[in-house]
């Protein structure tokens, strides 16, 4: 037994019995100073100007106050917002291949009268030229889009996480100190995977883009990476802390540290490490709409080029796509833990 | 047959958990291990599959000595039932079962838990033999009694057909009608494969009904070595008056309280 037994004193000697209060002055003069870093970091962050402009905006709505920068800032891009963009419109001229009498889903042709300003050579006089233009619109086209564009966001995040499982797998093994094979070994997986933790999915995928190009490959890699750090660092605790005693039986009768691993350790974890990877599932569909600014596909590579110009009814039609995606997910991965468990 | 041929422990820190300790045990033997906790009974089985490696000394088995270059082998004939059962508790009682046979089956086998009909078969059979039914095999482990578990670890100590059984403290937490029928079973199984027992318990009585042969410890010695009609009670009075060593209260009072039982009718 590696437990250390107190020893019992000898009969007649007097014991010395105190039982202190938790806390002395040092705790109070400990709370002022951190009250004090609070304060001077909250300066430092801008809390004390969050707090008047927030005031501002609040008093500006309940008609106290005349102006306020965020109640401005924020009514133009909700004008801009609404209505979220549904359809699309696309000039026949430019669609080479459309069949006029055989025309898509839900699709119509439109004429629409198109003003330009044009400068007479002649005359050097800016004239008015009416044009007709006729234009394919589709009304649910964007929203076909979005999902096209969503389902390539989710598939980025599934393979990522699968590439994060298998990866994190040897990491974890490596870095549960009861399991790794010596210091090296040990310190190596532990290296790697605070290495992988510590770069940004953002920053990876940006230079994953320089590599593989624009695209999905980039985002499934960075994701994947990234994960694989977190997964391999909480396996590999969930490993060192499990439940001694059924891996001791099995060591005891020559088991093997696989097998043991396989049939001590894993029935334990295993619901924890559903969990895990369900929260990196939800963390990768999240991260990989972010990724997309940056080039490695999906949502974000679309959520991008419409910010960029300006097209904030269709940013609209995204950020609520992203919406109902995370919440379904979280509604799913809850089930789905509560089966398992 | 198992000799400790002068075996001592000390801990880093100085506490010598076994000084000098000779025993042999002759095979077929069940041989119980008393004494007040902490006195080594522990620490002297586990030298046994080298789970404890002595500070010095050594442990014969069939003339097998054990080193690090033979624990492999030896280890896959020493079985070991727990105070605690020691079961994956969140797997079903049939791979409970079945871990016992990991030694010697093939780790594609293991992992994939693709075993043999043969090995199904004998699971089966243990888990019958040990008093359990077709419905307990696809159950958790965690979801039996402490009965029901130690009933299982039973079974997956005998998969291998042991030469030698190790029984550490197995019945310390079930009540007094199930640890006789437990006993019954290790003490059974372990003779019909001519299996030698080594078995510390805290319960006097039980130790003087199962036993063949009963060794008393203290300290790390051993103190008593003879047969239950020579362990009368002035015997354990001495063994357990005045033990200095005081481990896990919340566990373990009860079971010594046990212990002192039939010291306290007596008297």
């Amino acid at each position: 037994m590696d437990i250390k037994p107190i020893p019992v004193p000898a009969q007649g000697t007097t014991l010395d019995w105190h039982l202190d209060q938790p806390y002395r002055a040092k705790h109070l003069l400990l709370l002022i100073i951190l009250l004090a870093v609070l304060l001077f970091t909250g300066h430092r962050t801008e809390m004390d100007k969050m707090v008047v402009m927030t005031g501002q905006a609040v008093g500006n709505v309940v008609g106290l106050a005349d102006d306020s920068q965020v109640v401005r800032g924020l009514s133009r891009v909700g004008e801009s917002m609404w209505p979220p963009a549904l359809g699309t419109e696309e000039e026949v001229a430019r669609l080479t291949d459309l069949d006029r009498n055989n025309l898509p889903f839900l699709a119509s042709i439109k004429t629409h009268e198109r003003v330009e300003q044009k400068l007479n050579t002649d005359t050097l006089q800016l004239e008015e030229q009416r044009e007709q233009v006729e234009v394919l619109v589709k009304p649910l086209g964007y929203l076909w889009m979005v999902f096209i564009k969503m389902l390539e966001t989710i598939e980025i995040a599934i393979w990522g996480t699968l590439f994060s499982v298998v990866l994190s797998i040897p990491l974890a093994w490596y870095a549960a100190r009861n399991y790794t094979y010596n210091k090296f070994t040990y310190t190596l997986a532990r290296g790697t995977i605070s290495l992988l933790r510590s770069m940004p999915e953002l920053i990876v995928a940006l230079f994953l883009v320089l590599a593989y190009g624009f695209g999905p490959i980039a985002g499934v890699l960075a994701l994947g990476l990234h994960a694989a750090g977190f997964l391999g660092k909480f396996y590999a605790e969930d490993i060192e802390n499990a439940d001694k005693k059924p891996q001791e039986a099995l060591e005891a009768i020559g088991a093997g540290k696989l097998k043991t691993l396989w049939y001590g350790v894993m029935p334990q974890v295993v619901p924890q490490y559903i969990a895990y990877t369900l929260y990196i599932l939800d963390r990768n569909v999240r991260m990989a709409t972010v990724i997309g600014l940056v080039g490695a596909g999906g949502i974000g590579q679309e959520l991008k080029g419409r910010f960029d110009m300006f097209q904030y009814d269709h940013v609209a039609t995204i950020l609520i796509a992203i919406f109902i995606v995370v919440f379904l997910l979280d509604q799913f991965s809850a089930r789905l833990r509560a089966k398992l468990i | 047959m198992i000799e400790f041929k002068a075996i001592s422990k000390k801990w880093p820190d100085g506490t010598a958990a076994l000084s000098d300790v000779n025993v042999t045990i002759p095979k077929g033997q069940f041989c119980v291990i008393l004494g007040p906790s902490g006195a080594g009974k522990s620490t002297l089985l586990r030298a046994v599959n080298g789970l404890m490696q002595p500070t010095n000394g050594e442990v014969v088995i069939d003339g097998v000595t054990l080193t690090s270059a033979t624990a492999r082998t030896l280890r896959q004939r020493v079985a070991m039932i727990h105070q605690h059962f020691n079961l994956t508790l969140r797997m079903s009682v049939a791979a409970n079962v079945l871990a016992g046979l990991l030694p010697v089956v093939s780790t594609g086998r293991a992992i994939l838990g693709w075993f043999t009909p043969e090995h199904r078969a004998k699971a089966c059979a243990l888990l019958e033999r040990v008093g359990l039914t077709p419905k307990h095999v696809q159950r958790r482990a965690g979801e039996l009694s402490g009965g029901q578990q130690q009933r299982v670890g039973v079974a997956r100590a005998f998969m291998l057909d042991p030469e030698v059984v190790l029984a550490d403290e197995p019945v310390a937490s079930l009540d007094p009608k199930i640890s006789r029928e437990i006993l019954s079973l290790i003490r059974d199984a372990a003779r019909e494969r001519n299996a030698t027992v080594l078995c510390s318990l805290h319960q006097v009585d039980l130790a003087r009904e199962f036993g063949d042969r009963i060794v008393g410890m203290r300290d790390g010695r051993i103190v008593f070595d003879g047969t239950p009609e020579e362990f009368t009670d002035e015997r354990v009075e001495a063994l357990y008056h005045g033990a200095q060593w005081e481990d896990h209260p919340a566990t373990e009072v009860e079971a010594e309280l046990d212990a002192l039982q039939p010291q306290l009718v007596a008297a």
